[in-house]
């Protein structure tokens, strides 16, 4: 009961001096916003509108076979309609379609070069031209691997036709050659690609920043109670707590209340703000409990830790500031270290952050709530041996 | 003038014997500017892993090589698919494909063999790779696909006709090739050709700068809190000196920390700063925004705690407003703009003109003049406040 009143005063000092309410919600609330304001866009394209340019200088059979063949069909002009991958605009001329690619008036323009089909038929080289607008490099890799697809198809029929050359050792006339050729042409892909979509863990741009501020603040946060035990002995009030009738570990208790407390608080009010204020996605709720209580609990044994090796409460709350800003940045707060992979990604797991941000990810790529446990356990692990090695310590700081 | 010193002394020795600020000042900005590097310096490339799911065989060994010579591509192989869906999901890699067992005979016998490629739905980055992967199997497929048709006309057997198709496919002359170019401008062209830290550097610089100055802002609410300012203005003391001798200690802290990160930086990590003249007076001036800054959070405050979390607030958040975080160039357009109200964004264009640009000292007059303004606006706003506050 004395621990609960120890934890009510001190919960009524610190909302009277708004530093809980300022270091526990306000900055990384704000932090959260700022980032998602600047980042958010980039890390999330919605949907984009894409157009692609195409002009035919063949005029033969090979270039209409791509245009109408292979180009028309999958765009919003073919019998897909809106539902077409892209706007595809008919050029007449190469200067006109390189100037839209240019100026982004299309993605990427293609060119088939005159001659084209003669090439083919031939066995001559040539080239499609692929112009892609600078800033939009995907859409323009995509309209290169149509293209490029096309090129593939091609140069397969043709190496199969003059495969059989080399081995029959006389060239066929025109006749005959188009014949083998359609014969290749209907010889079956020996490899094909199959799609296996991967669920992704990914954290969404939004969310990312609002659980990546919200847990490095957190470890700031939690410092108002345990702190406190230091604070007590600094002002001389922690022997007249001793000389009332109050057991020490009511006193431990108390701090540690007040911690708890603020912690869970600021935390809950961070993940309802963020998800309706700023578009973030948490997930399950009863997951996201689980591990903000991990959290929560992780934050405060580091704190008790960092309160047993410390002398004075200015000492003790600097420690903690390089603590959780160390942790923060390693555990991919900021930017996602883990991703890195190698002995950066290894170093970014060992922090309680890397795996309360793991959590959620599991959370959202799996969808049940017992995807967050082996990274509940952990954060939890961690707030249970550093607060268990503060506990041999800890007796020097509740004492008169 | 004598005053100003020494308050300014006293301050800055009071700073540097708390040994957390020493970490903050001198540490964590050379640690962050190592992380970063070591991200982001291996550059931008797409991340694809490769799991073969047997011994493998020549055929499958070409097809994995076929994948390495992709352009812009690094790859990482995998000896399990577990390990290797785990990094496709949570990002480690862009998407995996996975080589069946039994690729090699099964592609000798004349069977359709299924190479899986998996990546993130909805993420552009392995919707591209997918691309990509395909692209390299096609070209994969296109000797096989040829001996195939060969032995189907009758003429020779699979294994004899493939060497001979591989050597066709293999011969350059006479393809049809696809020639992509870029067209347009881009506002990373001035990025290219920096190496793996020059990015960051000047970025880091001017957040640690400001954010170390904000956070000394406690050391002035501590002279007032303590009273030791009000025993000073008992003294023939004005408030302008005391002002000027906290300003000066924030200063001088803030300067040591600009210069030493650039020696810093360029020492362990060869970044290039450019014109030496032009680069340090940025640094000058920018102490003094973050020292005046510093004076208005103290003189605005009453509580270090207070100001210490607001000074993250606004530290981290002006940084990151200012492109400190992330170039501006990727901003959307309204934010491009709200940024230019930031001494930050001032800083870092200067930077940029000076190395991106090969600028000197002259074509960063502009970028001097407003961090100058900048510094003025916040001292005289902080004197004001903060004259009246202590006469109270």
């Amino acid at each position: 009961m004395a621990a609960v009143t120890i934890a009510l005063k001190d919960l009524r000092q610190r909302i009277r001096d708004h530093s809980a309410f300022l270091w526990g919600i306000v900055a990384p609330f704000g932090l959260a916003l700022v980032f998602s304001l600047i980042l958010g866009n980039v890390a999330d394209p919605s949907s984009f509108d894409v157009s692609y340019a195409v002009v035919d200088l063949d005029g033969g059979e090979m270039g209409r076979v791509f245009v109408d063949e292979i180009l028309m069909p999958i765009s919003k002009a073919g019998p897909l309609g809106e539902e077409g991958f892209f706007d595809l605009v008919v050029v007449t001329s190469e200067a006109a379609a390189e100037t839209m690619a240019e100026n982004g008036d299309v993605d990427a323009a293609i060119i088939v070069p005159s001659g084209f089909t003669d090439a083919v038929n031939s066995g001559a080289p040539s080239a499609v031209t692929v112009v892609g607008n600078v800033n939009s490099p995907t859409l323009a890799e995509v309209a290169r691997s149509i293209a490029s697809g096309y090129a593939d198809e091609v140069n397969t029929v043709r190496t199969s036709v003059f495969s059989l050359v080399v081995l029959q050792g006389e060239m066929p006339d025109e006749a005959e050659m188009s014949v083998l050729a359609a014969a290749a042409r209907a010889e079956p892909a020996p490899l094909v690609v199959g799609d296996d979509p991967a669920a992704s863990k990914i954290l969404s741009a939004q969310t990312f920043y609002a659980a990546g501020m919200a847990i490095m603040f957190l470890f700031l946060a939690v410092q108002f109670g345990v702190l406190g035990l230091l604070e007590e002995k600094q002002n001389g009030t922690m022997a007249r707590l001793l000389a009332a009738p109050i057991s020490r570990t009511s006193i431990v208790a108390g701090k540690a209340l007040t911690s708890f407390v603020i912690g869970i608080s600021s935390m809950a009010v961070l993940v309802v703000g963020t998800t309706f204020l700023l578009n973030a996605s948490w997930g399950n709720s009863v997951g996201v409990a689980i591990l903000v209580l991990a959290g929560v609990l992780s934050a405060m044994g580091i704190m008790f830790f960092v309160a047993a090796f410390a002398k004075t409460p200015e000492q003790a709350g600097n420690l903690q500031a390089i603590i959780a800003f160390l942790l923060a940045m390693l555990g991919g707060t900021f930017f996602p270290v883990y991703q890195a992979g190698g002995l950066l990604g290894k170093l970014s797991l060992l922090t309680p952050h890397a795996w309360f941000l793991r959590g959620l990810g599991d959370l959202t790529g799996e969808g049940t709530i017992g995807a967050v446990f082996p990274a509940a356990l952990y954060v939890v692990a961690f707030g249970v041996v550093t607060g268990l090695l503060a506990q041999f310590r800890l007796g020097k700081a509740v004492a008169p | 003038m004598r005053k100003v010193y020494s308050i300014g002394l006293v301050n800055t020795i009071r700073f540097l014997r708390e040994r957390s600020n020493i970490f903050f000042v001198f540490l964590l900005p050379l640690l962050i500017i190592l992380l970063l590097g070591a991200m982001y310096g291996t550059g931008f490339d797409s991340k694809v892993g490769v799991h073969v799911a047997d011994a493998g065989g020549p055929l499958a060994d070409s097809l994995v090589a076929a994948v390495e010579d992709l352009q812009e591509m690094s790859v990482t192989r995998y000896d399990d698919a577990g390990s290797m869906s785990d990094a496709v999901q949570r990002g480690t890699v862009d998407g995996g494909f996975t080589i069946p067992a039994g690729y090699d005979a099964d592609l000798a016998a004349g069977e359709v063999v299924e190479v899986v490629f998996s990546g993130r739905v909805t993420d552009q980055t392995s919707m591209l790779l997918a691309e990509a992967v395909r692209g390299a199997v096609a070209s994969e497929a296109e000797p096989i696909r040829a001996a195939r048709f060969v032995e189907h006309q009758g003429l020779a057997s699979f294994e004899e006709a493939l060497p001979i198709a591989a050597g066709l496919a293999d011969d350059e002359s006479g393809r049809i090739t696809v020639v992509y170019r870029e067209a347009g401008d881009s506002p990373f062209e001035e990025f290219e050709g920096l190496g793996n830290f020059d990015f960051g550097s000047s970025q880091e610089l001017v957040l640690f700068m400001f954010l170390t100055s904000l956070a000394g802002s406690a050391s002035l609410i501590q002279t007032r809190r303590l009273g030791v300012a009000r025993r000073m203005l008992s003294t023939p003391t004005s408030t302008r000196v005391i002002l000027g001798g906290e300003t000066l200690g924030r200063y001088s802290i803030a300067l040591v920390q600009g210069v030493y990160i650039m020696v810093g930086t360029l020492v362990l990590f060869r970044v290039d700063w450019g014109d030496p003249v032009g680069a340090v007076a940025i640094v000058a001036v920018f102490a003094l925004v973050g020292a005046a800054g510093a004076m208005l959070m103290g003189a605005l405050f009453s509580n270090d705690q207070q100001a210490g979390s607001l000074g993250v607030l606004l530290g981290l958040g002006l940084a990151a407003l200012g492109g400190a975080m992330a170039p501006i160039e990727l901003f959307p357009e309204s934010m491009k703009n709200l940024a230019k109200l930031t001494p930050h964004a001032w800083a870092i264009d200067g930077f940029a003109e000076l190395t991106r640009r090969n600028g000197n000292i002259t074509d960063i007059l502009p970028h001097l003049g407003v961090l100058a303004a900048f510094a003025a606006a916040f001292m005289l706003l902080g004197a004001w406040r903060l004259r009246r506050v202590l006469t109270r």
